[in-house]
């Protein structure tokens, strides 16, 4: 068997695997929701503010709605990848042919459909808030690859790499809030002109996930603004070549 | 007695179902020649210092049951982890099927199984899901991957759990799915780790059936650490005594007792060859 059927066959066990942890399936959808549909109520007159880029809040408030659902999302994919680690499945994986490579990448195709299914979804209820994307289909499937593939270089290279040197479920468990934070200091609920603190103007500022959020809005409110798109992928795969290499090492080293 | 050759009109037994009516005739006839298992000088010393391994040397006979027993903390699993390609040795070299675990670690993983001293499943399959799964990691066909796994789910006797949960199930059969598991591409060797480790003595004795029915059926080479000595003395046709990563005895059981005293026991000669008692818990009859 060659190695892509073995990367296909393990994501294909990590999707099968996950709606049937109900705990992990809920927390992984349901609090994006509803923080969804909680911010978009309570700060709907934000929309009103002059220079707001858009009357309708929930629209505003999509592109973060799908940060939310892919970046602390992905953390339960570190929890899963603890869990084998406890319970000697992942060992048990290393006794077959199958590269510890495969593994990994079976586990990172298996979160990249699961997340962007969950960002789907978020996206639809957008929709059926009233919220449109201005750029269509097209659009939004972009959108849902910048959230997915941001989730993947940060929170999920984060989860995993502490998944393998902890092999403890509860502890990747307990570091997910941080993922939050990540996207509370971005423009995610108030475009950044409208942020009184120029200290949390230049956080925002050297937040990569801000220059993921701001082409992704740009595709959500207006069109497609390539430079950002541009600068957003590259913001990903600068993390990527930090967080993939050290993941890997990691995920190699269980074999010591 | 069950004839197992490939007679037209005869109905073929599960075993000729599960590896082909000439290897279940090979199997029958003779066991392959040579040695299935070599340890030279096979040493590990971890990152943090810790000899756990320190230079063991040892052949296993294809076909033949070997035990490498000894207390909690002697080098076992570490050793069995080397031979598994799970634990990269520090120094000397080991070879499973001819090949060398750490220079030819895939090769090594297509001839063996490896049933982990922790049942190594994942809790949200199901027995034939996982077996199914590892079946094809090791290049089955889907199809080929499913038959298999029902006759040796019917083999181990857990038909019944094939389609349940395996967080739903108790510890022994956890156990006995991952050993179904790690028979799904027929390996020539067979490594337990701690195979009845923390069991109650029902399930224990379930799995001692079991290994019995494995190698009188499928004539694999058998390797399982344990440091219940009566469960060496029961399912091995010879032994390795190991304590602080040396092995300090070596030999059919009933042979190494006998140089201790007449009716020695395990520990008798654990305690003949270190100087100290063995503490472990004494397995439950």
């Amino acid at each position: 068997m060659n190695a892509q059927s073995q990367v296909l066959l393990l994501a294909q066990r990590a999707l099968v695997q996950f709606p049937r942890n109900p705990i992990l399936l809920g927390f992984s959808v349901m609090p994006v929701l509803i923080m969804y549909l909680v911010f978009g109520g309570l700060f709907e007159g934000v929309a009103e503010l002059p220079g707001f880029p858009t009357d309708n809040y929930f629209e505003y408030l999509a592109p973060t709605a799908i940060l939310l659902a892919t970046v602390p999302g992905i953390g339960n994919a570190g929890v899963a990848l603890a869990t084998d680690f406890q319970n000697g499945y992942f060992h048990k994986l290393l006794t077959t042919p199958t590269s510890v490579g495969a593994v990994m990448l079976g586990r990172l195709l298996g979160d990249c459909v699961r997340l962007a299914v969950q960002a789907g979804l978020v996206l639809l209820l957008a929709i059926a808030l009233g919220a449109e994307v201005a750029t269509g289909v097209p659009g939004a499937l972009l959108m849902i690859v910048m959230g997915t593939l941001l989730g993947i270089v940060t929170f999920g290279a984060i989860s995993a790499n502490l998944a393998i040197r902890t092999r403890d479920a509860a502890a990747v468990q307990a570091i997910q809030p941080m993922a939050f934070l990540l996207i509370f200091l971005t423009s995610a609920y108030q475009s950044a002109d409208h942020i009184d603190s120029g200290v949390l103007r230049t956080i925002i500022e050297l937040n990569p996930a801000e220059h993921v959020l701001r082409p992704m809005r740009e595709l959500m409110l207006s069109g497609y603004d390539w430079a950002g798109i541009g600068i957003g992928f590259l913001a990903i795969v600068l993390l990527g070549v930090v967080a993939l290499p050290l993941t890997a090492r990691n995920y190699r080293s269980a074999y010591s | 007695m069950t004839n197992c050759s490939p007679t037209a009109g005869t109905a073929r037994t599960p075993l000729e179902h599960l590896i082909g009516p000439a290897r279940t005739q090979r199997l029958e006839s003779a066991p392959p020649p040579g040695d299935a298992i070599v340890l030279e000088d096979l040493a590990k010393t971890y990152p943090d210092g810790t000899a756990a391994v320190r230079g063991i040397s040892f052949r296993v006979a294809a076909g033949e049951s070997f035990g490498i027993l000894g207390p909690n903390g002697a080098g076992k699993s570490t050793t069995i982890g080397m031979l598994g390609t799970l634990v990269r040795p520090t120094t000397g070299r080991a070879s499973v099927g001819g090949f060398d675990v750490l220079a030819e670690p895939t090769e090594v993983r297509r001839r063996i199984g490896f049933a982990m001293q922790q049942a190594g499943v994942d809790d949200f399959a199901t027995p034939k899901e996982l077996m199914v799964l590892q079946g094809r990691l090791h290049g089955l066909r889907k199809h080929e991957a499913a038959a298999r796994a029902e006759l040796l789910l019917g083999i181990m006797e857990l038909a019944e759990e094939a389609d349940r949960r395996l967080a739903t199930l108790s510890g022994g059969t956890k156990r006995r799915v991952d050993l179904a598991a790690s028979l799904m591409h027929l390996p020539p060797v067979l490594f337990l780790d701690e195979p009845t480790e923390g069991l109650d003595p029902r399930s224990r004795s379930g799995i001692w059936d079991t290994l019995d029915r494995l190698r009188s059926r499928l004539g694999v080479t058998l390797v399982l650490t344990t440091h219940y000595m009566e469960e060496g003395d029961r399912l091995c046709e010879r032994v390795a005594i190991i304590d602080r990563g040396t092995v300090v005895a070596e030999g059919a059981p009933a042979a190494l007792k006998a140089t201790v005293a007449e009716d020695a026991t395990l520990e008798d000669v654990y305690l003949h060859y270190t100087g100290r008692a063995f503490e472990d818990t004494r397995v439950a009859a």
